[in-house]
């Protein structure tokens, strides 16, 4: 190493990797700056190019002599330089300017220079070098810099023209050739822009999804969407197949006449037309005229026309560019190329001396005898011949006797030996030869051909004998006459050509005779691929029938002037007075094919969903909103309660764990350690109180307190009643909103120490006040009684609530963890709770007005079905009072919500405001006031569905649905619908497998170039890229105006033509960039890289059209079955 | 290992949700923060080209959806990770809690080939917050009890410390790369190389 280092002895191959370093890089970084258009300059291509000139430069330097001794000397020699090259002191003041505190440059070059030949950024240095090494921006400064200003190249030009001042003799720089190569290659890269941008694009190694779309944009010239340049049904599976030995045909003894010497070797050689299947050299061939057997290379050739043997004398193999003079024409008379199907014996004589083996034609002439050298390579060369043969011919006797009957084409070597005479080691011989040991005759069966031949030439004299076994029948032919497989043997000039035979009238014939058999082969193919295709068409048909049949509606719903969708005019006059539509097949029509006028999207939306019957009136309409709200209302405050609870326990954690924070020693107190909140699975809601203010008499102030909350019974008649009865007071507003008003009341009932939060349905405008009313008041109520037990109640319709009850319920229930609450205590299970609340119009109840009237509960309730509106609604004034006094509940345990519930419910809360919270911020609805309505959704649904739980993804499913509707409780109600289908695409369903098997399934039979492409990847069809498209029904894929579109379009489109249009809208996106994915062959990730990066830039109306158009593509295909 | 081929390092960012896994990310790669994002919903990554003890190697950092839910899609996206960087909230306890499922869940997932050494990394993120309820000391006893994770507080909002962690995080997983290839030629030496390599990792990250 050391001897390297003082006394740099390149060898030229150092050199040459060297130079080939450079080059590899300076290759990468044009094909970066191609691809991205500039080259940022801390790329880290750059790098390693200015790492790879280093070295080169380095090598060789003269050190000592020109008094080089600074750590990086090629540094030095740059300042050195400069005095007599302008464009190297350019630089140099440029350096020294960068520099600012040279010390801190210490270890670029000389250190790794003598050892590393190879650019240093390859070598993994020990742990002690890279510890002093600078930032990489401030590496090979110099050379950076020089590049950056353009003048490397003529830097390293100057240096080479003096590189005797400089590098020793025997220098990479000093090389004439090697010194010019390296200037030359700088050039591009001095060439090139180079940014110091931030942008986040240079960041990237892969170019971002938009780049891609562009380049594709400018190199396909126009964006003709596909589908229009594609087939509906695209075989190109089954014709690339075939396709390949469409090439030429390459028919033995025809061909070659033209092709130059050169060519005709190279022929020998595997190549596109021809599969090389048997190459052996210095086989001897005895010629015509000559008297001792040549040397030459016999090879054979799997040709689209069948299989070719071929020798060629030595003399034209090895020197076919030197000695010119020579004439070869001899050599060529004498090569042979032979087509096998003009064969009809192999001769096998075998002795001490050589293998020989002597092909006889079809009109029973003898080729001259090959002679292989001993050694296998006779038994070899015919296995091959066999291989070759098959399918459509064969050896008779086969090589390769089988066992087992039924194989007769097997490839199932294992069963196969070879003939024990024919081995070296020949054992015992095969009774059925009956020849002169040593000689074998083997027949060349050609099924096909000699079908043909026996059909076509009748000109021949032919000998047909039956065929040794049944051919493949099926495959060989599509005719219906070649019933026989035959093989003959004729009397017929030789077809065996020599390459410049002398035209003889029966070559004539012959020649003739092969043309009609190319003819007639390249018929056959043409009809063996119209068949096959056929049989592809059929497998494919019925793959779409399994498929996709259930994927499309059957009957194609026409387009007809539906272009213009529903407009408000349209919509008003399908109404009939009373507000009913009678033709909702027009609606669903006309909204897939051209959508809704935006300002319309209110009304028809309910109707979509199926929130609204369309048979239905104003009237109806309207009372079905008022009895939701009342119900979302209910649900609502039954939801707010324990939110309360939840906040009072969230603020008992937070302290416990700021406490604990600020106790710095992490003690733990013995009263906080059963609620420890870090150890805690769900720490805020922790399963035992934490103690946060120890009140001795705790337990016995939490007997007393039970506020109860009380709910509006939700069912149907009362509901009616009551809609009924406010309709007549408050009058009928056209659009259906009856504006509720609910206040809270609190009332303290001593008897029972029951605290009561009832909702109650009164005035129009104050109803969003009130239920932050309520919130607030419950919060109040949790957050004023430290020590006392809050104890909260949802009356199912038929609860009771008298004490005996209470506790036995409580009995059944699992005891409750620490407290002792001896009476009242309620717990609610919240299935039981939500079969009643979420029951719809239609579950009709007929319990609550039995309800037993002695309790004071009883009693409300009673009073206020019959008054249908509010009742004990306190004055405002007399609120205040009531707060104090009565309520406080407390501390978190408890009551009668179990804690699982509870703490489920917290654990949902946090969920939604997280989300809540960043959903969609940047779309202006979303302010504070309408993220809190969105909350509110939220809330309620996962309250109603508490099994299904809040899971990310459904803020974004009633965002849009918030903005269209504006109206919480409706907007609520399209949520809970639309959640009806969308639930199952989430992880608890099954519905998104299904899903990427349909897509999968869709893709295979409309673009199978792209199924190939995924199947190629073999990762990706799983179709994870889709699962966002899917899960939110392309919400984050699109802008909102368009989200509005496509939600409509899939919603009606279960009516007019698929129930799964997801499917076809997500096909739709993926055609809209297949050429951009085709052409950068992406995979998995790339993919899923590209559409996260396309999100909200799609052409939505595009994509819905083609959408569109597949669907119809794939009814077209089922229907025409 | 003079190869100059590229070297692809998956990092696979967890926890739960909330915690700022896309915003980390997009500081670390994009140099910006935004307060815009949403909901992380199935899996989105970014690239970036970073050198590392002389290598230039690609970063690919995986986002996750934080939900615990979302986590069978994980198997697909945790396949062949190199490095797991596990996320929590300083202002948030329970999502302190929830790693050691997070990373139990990881290797199960993943399955790595060693999952006693497979570097994982902890951020304790938005220390830029004054409500501050899991103290440093604690994140680090708990890192130190599991094999000695590396621990670094960050702000993606205030790019503190993030480039660092990911620094380490590019070095690990290097690490890790570096280790499966020897694993593949020299089955038998590995093992006594793996470790000496792993006990000189973790002490460089003590340091940090």
């Amino acid at each position: 190493m050391s001897i390297t280092e003082m006394n740099p002895d390149p060898t030229s191959e150092q050199k040459d990797r060297l130079i080939a370093a450079v080059k590899k890089e300076v290759k990468q970084l044009m094909e970066e700056a191609v691809t991205r258009k500039f080259v940022h300059e801390e790329s880290g291509g750059v790098t390693a190019l200015c790492g790879a000139v280093e070295a080169c430069l380095g090598q060789g330097l003269r050190r000592r002599a020109l008094g080089l001794f600074k750590t990086s000397s090629t540094t030095a020699l740059l300042h050195k330089i400069a005095k007599h090259c302008p464009e190297a002191a350019l630089v140099s003041a440029r350096v020294l300017s960068a520099e600012g505190a040279p010390a801190t440059r210490s270890a670029s070059g000389v250190e790794r220079r003598p050892s590393a030949p190879r650019p240093p950024l390859n070598k993994r240095g020990s742990g002690s070098l890279l510890a002093s090494q600078p930032p990489p921006t401030s590496r090979y400064l110099w050379i950076r810099i020089a590049l950056f200003e353009r003048q490397l190249a003529k830097i390293i030009e100057h240096l080479v023209n003096n590189a005797t001042r400089y590098y020793e003799r025997d220098a990479l720089v000093a090389d004439p050739d090697y010194g010019s190569i390296l200037s030359s290659l700088l050039v591009g890269p001095c060439a090139l822009e180079y940014s110091k941008a931030k942008a986040p694009a240079c960041f990237w190694t892969d170019p971002p999804a938009d780049e891609l779309v562009q380049r594709h944009r400018m190199s396909a010239g126009t964006t003709t969407p596909p589908s229009v340049r594609r087939p509906i049904l695209n075989f190109r599976r089954s014709l690339n197949a075939s396709s390949d030995d469409n090439a030429t045909v390459n028919a033995g003894s025809v061909n070659a006449a033209g092709s130059t010497a050169k060519d005709y070797v190279e022929s020998l050689h595997q190549n596109s037309r021809a599969t090389l299947l048997y190459g052996k050299n210095n086989v001897k061939v005895q010629p015509k005229d000559v008297e001792e057997p040549m040397p030459g290379y016999l090879s054979l050739h799997q040709t689209a026309a069948g299989l070719v043997i071929k020798w060629t004398p030595n003399q034209l193999m090895n020197g076919y560019a030197e000695s010119e003079g020579i004439d070869k024409s001899i050599y060529w008379a004498m090569s042979l190329q032979v087509c096998v199907w003009e064969v009809v014996y192999v001769h096998v004589h075998r002795s001490q001396v050589s293998d020989a083996l002597i092909l006889v034609g079809q009109d029973g002439v003898q080729r001259p005898p090959i002679h292989f050298p001993k050694g296998g390579h006779l038994l070899s060369f015919l296995s091959n011949l066999e291989t070759g043969l098959l399918p459509h011919g064969q050896l008779d006797p086969p090589l390769w006797s089988q066992r087992g009957t039924g194989k007769v084409f097997g490839k199932n070597k294992v069963r196969r030996r070879p003939m024990p005479s024919l081995c070296e080691s020949g054992e015992a011989e095969e009774p059925e030869f009956d020849e002169v040991a040593g000689d074998y005759v083997f027949r060349i069966v050609n099924n096909a051909i000699a079908d043909r031949e026996a059909m076509r030439h009748s000109l021949l004299e032919r000998v047909i004998q039956s065929p040794p076994r049944t051919p493949r029948r099926t495959l060989a032919s599509t005719s219906t006459t070649s019933s026989d497989s035959s093989t003959m043997s004729v009397d017929c000039p030789p077809i065996i050509g020599n390459l410049n035979p002398p035209p003889t009238i029966h070559q004539a014939v012959e020649q003739a005779a092969s043309i009609e058999l190319v003819c007639s082969t390249m018929r056959r193919q043409i009809i063996s691929r119209a068949f096959y295709g056929w049989l592809a068409y059929c497998r494919h048909l019925s793959t779409v029938r399994t498929h996709l049949s259930g994927l499309v509606n059957p009957n194609i719903i026409p387009r007809e002037d539906a272009e213009r969708g529903l407009t408000e005019e349209m919509w008003r006059s399908m109404m009939d007075e009373t507000g009913a539509i009678a033709d909702k097949d027009e609606v669903y029509r006309l909204v897939y094919y051209g959508g809704i006028q935006h300002d319309i999207r209110k009304e028809v939306w309910p109707f979509l969903l199926g929130y609204y019957e369309f048979n239905t009136t104003f009237q109806e309409r309207q009372e079905q909103d008022c009895s939701y709200r009342r119900q979302y209302e209910t649900t609502m405050s039954e939801w707010l309660c324990v939110e309360a609870i939840v906040r009072q326990k969230d603020r008992e954690a937070t302290a416990a764990s700021i406490a604990r924070l600020s106790e710095s020693s992490g003690k733990p107190k013995p009263e906080i350690e059963p609620c420890e909140v870090f150890e805690d699975d769900c720490s805020v809601i922790s399963d035992n109180p934490p103690v946060v203010s120890p009140e001795p008499s705790e337990n016995e102030q939490k007997k007393e307190v039970k506020p109860i909350l009380s709910r509006a019974p939700s069912i149907d008649e009362i509901d009616n009643l009551e809609l009924d009865e406010e309709r007549k007071e408050n009058g009928v507003k056209v659009n259906g909103e009856t504006d509720t008003c609910e206040d809270i009341s609190y009332d303290q009932d001593d008897d029972d120490d029951e605290v009561c939060i009832k909702s109650v349905v009164e005035n129009p405008d104050l109803r969003r006040e009130s239920i932050a009313e309520i919130k607030r008041l419950a919060e109040g109520i949790v957050q004023k009684g430290d020590g006392r037990g809050l104890l909260c109640s949802v009356d199912s319709a038929n609860a009771n609530l008298n004490g005996n009850d209470n506790k036995s319920i409580e009995e059944i229930q699992p005891p409750q963890p620490s407290q002792n609450h001896s009476h009242s205590v309620i717990v609610t299970n919240p299935s039981v709770d939500l079969a009643v609340t979420g029951g719809s119009p239609a579950s009709g109840g007929t319990t609550a007005p039995a309800s037993p009237a002695r309790s004071p509960l009883g009693v409300l309730r009673e009073e206020s079905h019959s008054a249908g509106a509010s009742f004990d609604t306190l004055d405002p004034e007399s609120r205040p009072d009531n707060r104090s006094n009565c309520v406080s509940p407390a501390s978190s345990n408890g009551g009668v919500y179990s804690n699982e519930l509870v703490e489920s419910f917290a654990l949902n809360l946090h969920r939604i405001e997280k989300d809540v919270q960043r959903c969609d911020r940047n779309y202006p609805f979303f302010t504070d006031e309408n993220l809190d309505k969105l909350r509110n959704i939220m809330c309620t649904y996962v309250w109603e569905h508490l099994e299904i739980g809040y899971m990310q993804g459904m803020c974004d499913l009633a965002a849009p649905l918030l903005v269209i509707m504006k109206d919480e409780a409706v907007a609520h109600a399209l949520f809970a619908r639309l959640m009806y289908r969308a639930k199952d695409n989430f992880p608890s369903g099954q519905a998104m497998d299904a899903h990427f098997a349909d897509m999968r399934s869709l893709i295979q039979i409309l673009d199978c170039e792209l199924y190939e492409l995924m199947h190629a990847h073999g990762d990706y069809t799983h179709f994870y890229f889709c699962y966002r498209w899917f899960l939110l029904d392309f919400k984050r894929e699109l802008l909102y105006q368009d989200v509005f579109s496509a939600w409509e379009f899939i919603w009606v489109a279960r009516y007019v033509a698929s129930e799964h249009m997801v499917l076809f809208i997500a096909l739709a996106l993926l055609e809209t960039y297949r050429d951009v994915i085709l052409a950068n062959s992406m995979d998995f990730t790339d993919i899923i890289k590209f559409f996260n990066e396309m999100a909200e830039r799609h052409d939505a109306s595009a994509v819905l059209s083609l959408a569109r158009d597949l669907v119809l593509q794939v009814q077209t295909l089922i229907e025409n079955k | 290992m003079s190869s100059r081929k590229k070297v692809l390092l998956k990092v696979i960012i967890l926890g739960d949700s909330g915690v700022g896994k896309t915003s980390l990310m997009n500081q670390f790669v994009n140099k910006k923060f935004s307060n815009q994002y949403k909901a992380t919903i199935g899996a989105d990554f970014l690239t970036k080209e970073v050198i590392v003890d002389d290598r230039i190697v690609t970063m690919q950092i995986w986002d996750t959806a934080g939900q615990e839910r979302f986590q069978s899609l994980g198997v697909a996206f945790y396949r062949g990770a190199d490095c797991c960087v596990l996320v929590f909230d300083v202002t948030a306890p329970n999502t302190f809690k929830s790693l050691e499922s997070w990373r139990d869940e990881f290797l199960i997932q993943a399955s790595p080939r060693d999952p006693d050494n497979f570097p994982f990394v902890i951020l304790g993120n938005k220390v830029d917050l004054d409500n501050r309820a899991v103290s440093a000391k604690r994140a680090q006893q708990w890192c130190q009890s599991k094999n000695d994770i590396p621990y670094f507080e960050t702000s993606a909002k205030e790019a503190v410390n993030v480039e660092l962690a990911f620094q380490t995080i590019a070095r690990n997983a290097l690490a890790q790369e570096t280790e499966a290839e020897l694993y593949n030629e020299f089955p038998d030496q590995i093992k006594l190389n793996a470790n000496d390599n792993n006990r000189n990792r973790d002490g460089d990250n003590c340091a940090c």
